[in-house]
């Protein structure tokens, strides 16, 4: 097959190639602003289907799936290379350049928002404002912070990942799906079982080791948190952790009627409006 | 004389061994023919006149030119499905970069330029000059501007397309194609997309191609409105030549130009010829069925445009009508007469559908009324038929004599006795029966019923409806009273069917039920000797396992299954036990090809609340056991989840799919991810896999990330790069 000898040279992908290998996709008017969805694990752009119609007309809108997509080719998923985030807001950074976009407003879930907040430390003057649904510095409880996952319940995922990924290798398509594992980690780890097990584990691995916490100050430019008023993997207290940590002006917007990790799947309607009002102000 | 050597197959003269072949349908087994010989091969060739190309044509010199015989092609399976890169120039990828790419960059992506279109389209005029009827997935007018006027002798013509119409004038989809094919006598858009405007403008614009039409079909599943008069009277005018029609229409009489007698009437006065007519509402096409209430009785609140006394016109005007269908929604009150009326006028009446008639078969008294006086008929399907009684299935049992094939859908009335009845009067030629929707009659009962003909039916379908707490009485009350109503040569004859039903077969039997008067199954297996395909319809969250106690214990002939789960997985309750069932099924030692239809199953696909299953569970739930069967071939509609219009295979769909061993061939009728599907990669049999989104509307490359066009190459790649052990 070709095509895929691409990202075995030290940096990664260059730009053109990169653009293809992510399915990244502009649509909506191109004289206005760049707006950039990025999706969290499990999921890929098409997470954003429901909420791009309403932006569509006022935005220049940038969609591109993550590297560990269940959209992308996973021979391009490089073990060595993806370890930490950095990896992937090398790629988000290499995105922007390769569409000569400056400024952009980004829109990040869950994981990537995280890859959004390294990207803005990085280049603080190419985003306006980063809007962040789902975030969290770090998942794992410590002795002061209440990160929504204890130990306990994060070594059961990672259980659950590694007989996945043991099937997996000897040949059979495992039988488990992110509901068999207790409730708290429910929402989020559904969509991790969507990936390739070895790159659920790895990628998996790679979230929970994370832990942003350190360099929040770091973060210049205005940050929008959106929670859900029930999101048993980001607890609010995380919110608020946040707002106060982040370095720029910070705000949080709670959607109240709504429940669960995926408000841009589960419920549009009130994430729309929300993020309309943070893209204006 | 005759000599030692035997005589061999071989020395067949040449017209004989052509004749021999043309009767073998088998694709496998020509092929295996055609490798024996250089004769035997050309032989095949010659008379192998239909060819359906399956594959990715990325590159014209792979169209195979050894099958120049081939009368019938069908180009509408091709991969990816439903795009033909080939044939269709492709838009820029991206808004921003409107410089195309070379074309050698990655082989997996199809950008062609104008010319070499007409390049491909010669190619296949080249390789398949006989074609007389094609098949093509449309979905833009340009694939029919090339591919048309290839074959100006085209005479049939099917065209597929579930995505949405592209934005184009009225007609222009048929346009290129009745320019190009004036001796067109059959076009078939029932699987194809567009708006009913778009057809007596493109009919009219082509007078000769619509003069020579015989046969239009219109019954497209995706299209929600219906003809209105007078697009209908168009259609009618510009196709005077038309034998068979079959239209879905506007029929509801609340709305403009509704189509009532007059339209009926003028339909017939223009197309005299007509032989099969099928007018339909259009919510009938829709897979799911209508969800009907008990209390209702059937009766909706509107009557139709159509009365009794247009419907005898009708048929008077139309003397030549073999097959009819006219399945509403809306009542039609007193249809008997009329029904007397077909049987008279239009002596030839073979095959007839209707939906919503009222007074189809009364039988009042002793002589027979309605529909039993179509004594021809050999296809009955009665639909929603709120009237209709045990007495009148008698009395059509008596008037049909010669009836093979019998549908009845949502007929409050009947029960299990007036089925037994009706089967065991027809016992010699019932052979195709379907009972679903009726109150009356849950699985068991109607497995009861179909007693008489056990041993002869060979298609089947029936609800699986296990338990109806409010049917109380026995199976013993039901036969003793079925014995004592009926003529006395109407006794005779199921007794002759009784002794005849003793089969030799012994088994032990735990299974078995006792039922009271028909004891004789009681220590016999219940054998369906030569039932061949059965379909069975599950409402959601109930399980399949119950099918062998409920009277299918032995099925040695079952070859085909389709099973079809219906229902909001969001609001059934938690089913009582763990899995589905399938591995059940493994008592029917031929089963070999199964559809499994959860496409109408609605269900949470990624957000489900707290206490709720997400399909993904559903799915395992589902398909839990298909490992157990030796399935040759597997059609599988994913459950949806309407709120994100996403059918898509989960994980452990996946897995579960990957356990059949035997499976040879799969197609998925939804999306999933390409790593799903690189777990059938490990299929050591599996030859051909397609994901058909044949649903509207089907899913474009750039909303469904899922199984993008890209995908889908890789992964057939690698599936054709395998070694296939035999």
């Amino acid at each position: 097959m070709g095509g895929s000898n691409s990202n075995w040279s030290s940096g990664g992908a260059t730009g053109s190639k990169l653009l293809e290998m992510l399915n990244v996709r502009v649509v909506g008017n191109a004289d206005r602003p760049a707006l950039v969805l990025s999706h969290g694990v499990g999921t890929d752009q098409s997470a954003w289907n429901r909420i791009v119609p309403y932006f569509q007309r006022d935005y220049r809108i940038v969609l591109y799936d993550l590297v560990c997509a269940g959209s992308v080719n996973p021979d391009h998923f490089d073990f060595r290379r993806y370890v930490t985030l950095d990896a992937y807001v090398d790629d988000l950074l290499a995105i922007l350049d390769a569409l000569r976009i400056d400024r952009c407003f980004f829109v990040g879930h869950s994981v990537s928002a995280m890859i959004g907040i390294l990207a803005a430390i990085r280049r603080p003057d190419a985003f306006l404002k980063l809007i962040l649904i789902g975030a969290s510095p770090r998942f794992l409880n410590d002795e002061e912070y209440h990160g929504g996952f204890g130990e306990g319940e994060i070594e059961t995922v990672l259980a659950a990942m590694e007989s996945n990924y043991e099937a997996w290798v000897r040949g059979f398509a495992p039988l488990a799906v992110g509901a068999d594992v207790p409730a708290a980690v429910r929402e989020f780890s559904r969509t991790l079982f969507n990936m390739r097990p070895d790159i659920t584990l790895f990628v998996s691995r790679t979230v929970f080791n994370s832990d942003l916490r350190g360099v929040l100050g770091l973060v210049q430019v205005p940050c929008v948190i959106v929670q859900t008023a029930k999101d048993v993997s980001v607890p609010l207290s995380v919110a608020r952790y946040l707002k106060d940590r982040l370095g720029g002006r910070t705000t949080i917007e709670v959607l109240h009627h709504t429940e669960g990790h995926l408000p841009h799947l589960s419920a549009p309607a009130a994430l729309v409006p929300v993020i309309r009002r943070s893209l204006s102000r | 004389m005759a000599g030692k050597r035997a005589t061999h197959i071989h020395e067949l003269p040449e017209s004989i061994l052509t004749e021999v072949f043309a009767l073998v349908k088998d694709v496998r087994s020509r092929n295996s023919a055609a490798l024996v010989c250089r004769r035997w091969r050309s032989l095949e060739r010659l008379s192998r006149t239909s060819l359906s190309l399956r594959g990715h044509v990325r590159n014209p010199f792979l169209l195979p030119t050894c099958f120049p015989y081939v009368s019938h092609l069908d180009l509408s399976l091709l991969s990816p499905w439903g795009h033909h890169p080939f044939l269709h120039p492709s838009p820029t990828r991206l808004n921003g970069h409107p410089e195309p790419r070379p074309d050698n960059y990655n082989g997996h992506h199809h950008l062609l330029v104008d010319d070499q279109q007409l390049l491909v389209a010669q190619r296949l005029g080249q390789a398949f000059p006989n074609v007389t009827s094609l098949t093509v997935y449309a979905r833009d007018p340009s694939t029919l501007h090339v591919l048309a006027p290839r074959w100006p002798g085209l005479r049939h013509a099917k065209l597929v397309r579930w995505h949405q119409r592209p934005h184009h004038p009225l007609g222009a989809d048929l346009a290129p194609l009745l320019a190009a094919c004036p001796s067109l006598v059959s076009l078939d858009l029932s699987h194809f997309y567009c708006w009913t405007e778009d057809i007596p403008p493109a009919l009219q614009a082509h007078p000769a191609a619509a003069a020579s039409l015989a046969r239009l079909d219109l019954l497209s599943a995706s299209s929600a409105e219906g003809f209105r008069a007078s697009e209908l009277a168009a259609i009618a005018a510009a196709c005077p030549n038309l034998r068979h029609l079959l239209a879905p229409c506007v029929f509801n009489p609340r709305y403009f130009e509704f189509v009532g007698d007059a339209s009926l009437l003028a339909l017939a006065a223009a197309c005299p010829r007509l032989s099969l007519l099928h007018l339909v509402d259009p919510s009938t096409l829709s897979p799911a069925r209508p969800i009907s209430d008990p209390a209702d009785d059937g009766l909706t609140s509107d009557d139709a445009g159509i009365t009794a006394a247009g419907l005898e016109s009708l048929f008077a005007a139309l003397p030549e009508l073999e097959d009819l269908a006219l399945d509403l929604c809306h009542n039609v009150r007193d249809a008997g007469l009329a029904l007397e009326a077909l049987g008279r006028k239009c002596p030839r009446i073979k095959s007839l559908k209707v939906g919503h008639f009222h007074g189809v078969c009364r039988a009042a008294w002793l002589h027979l009324d309605g529909v039993s006086l179509c004594g021809g008929l050999q296809s009955l399907c009665i639909k929603n038929c709120p009237d209709l009684t045990d007495a009148g299935l008698a009395a059509i049992a008596r008037g049909c004599r010669i009836l093979s094939k019998l549908e009845i859908h949502g007929c409050g009335k009947v029960t299990e006795m007036g089925v037994k009845k009706l089967a065991s009067m027809l016992r010699s030629t019932l052979v195709d029966v379907s009972i679903s929707g009726c109150r009356q009659l849950d699985a068991a009962r109607s497995l009861r019923a179909l007693e008489p003909i056990r041993d002869r039916i060979e298609r089947l379908h029936i609800d699986c409806v296990w338990v109806r707490p409010d049917l109380e009485q026995s199976p013993e009350d039901a036969d003793r009273t079925s014995n004592n109503t009926g003529d006395l040569d109407e006794l005779e004859e199921q007794e002759v069917s009784n002794e005849s039903r003793n089969k030799k077969c012994r088994h032990d039997g735990d299974h078995s039920k006792s039922n009271g008067s028909s004891s004789t199954s009681s220590f016999w297996w219940r054998l369906w000797e030569r039932l061949r395909y059965l379909s069975v319809w599950v409402p959601a969250g109930e399980v399949l396992s119950p099918l062998a106690d409920a009277g299918l214990d032995c099925c040695p002939d079952l070859e085909e299954i389709r099973i079809k789960v219906e229902g909001d997985c969001r609001t059934c309750p938690r089913p009582a036990q763990r899995v589905f069932g399938l591995s059940s099924l493994s008592r029917y030692p031929r089963l070999a090809k199964m559809k499994l239809d959860c496409g109408e199953a609605i269900g949470y696909a990624l957000t489900a609340p707290t206490g709720h299953m997400d399909l993904s569970l559903w799915e395992r739930f589902h398909l839990h056991g298909i490992g157990d069967l030796n399935l040759y071939e597997l059609d599988y509609w994913p459950p949806q989840d309407k709120e994100v219009n996403q059918r898509s295979l989960s994980l452990p769909a996946t897995g579960l799919i990957q356990g059949c061993p035997t499976l040879r061939k799969l197609f998925i009728h939804g999306t999933t991810h390409e790593h799903f599907m690189r777990f059938f990669l490990m299929m050591p049999h599996l030859r051909d896999v397609q994901l058909r989104e044949d649903y509207y509307p089907a899913p474009e490359n750039d909303m469904s990330t899922e199984m993008r066009v890209d995908s889908c190459s890789r992964f057939e790649h690698a599936l054709n790069s395998r070694l296939i052990p035999d």
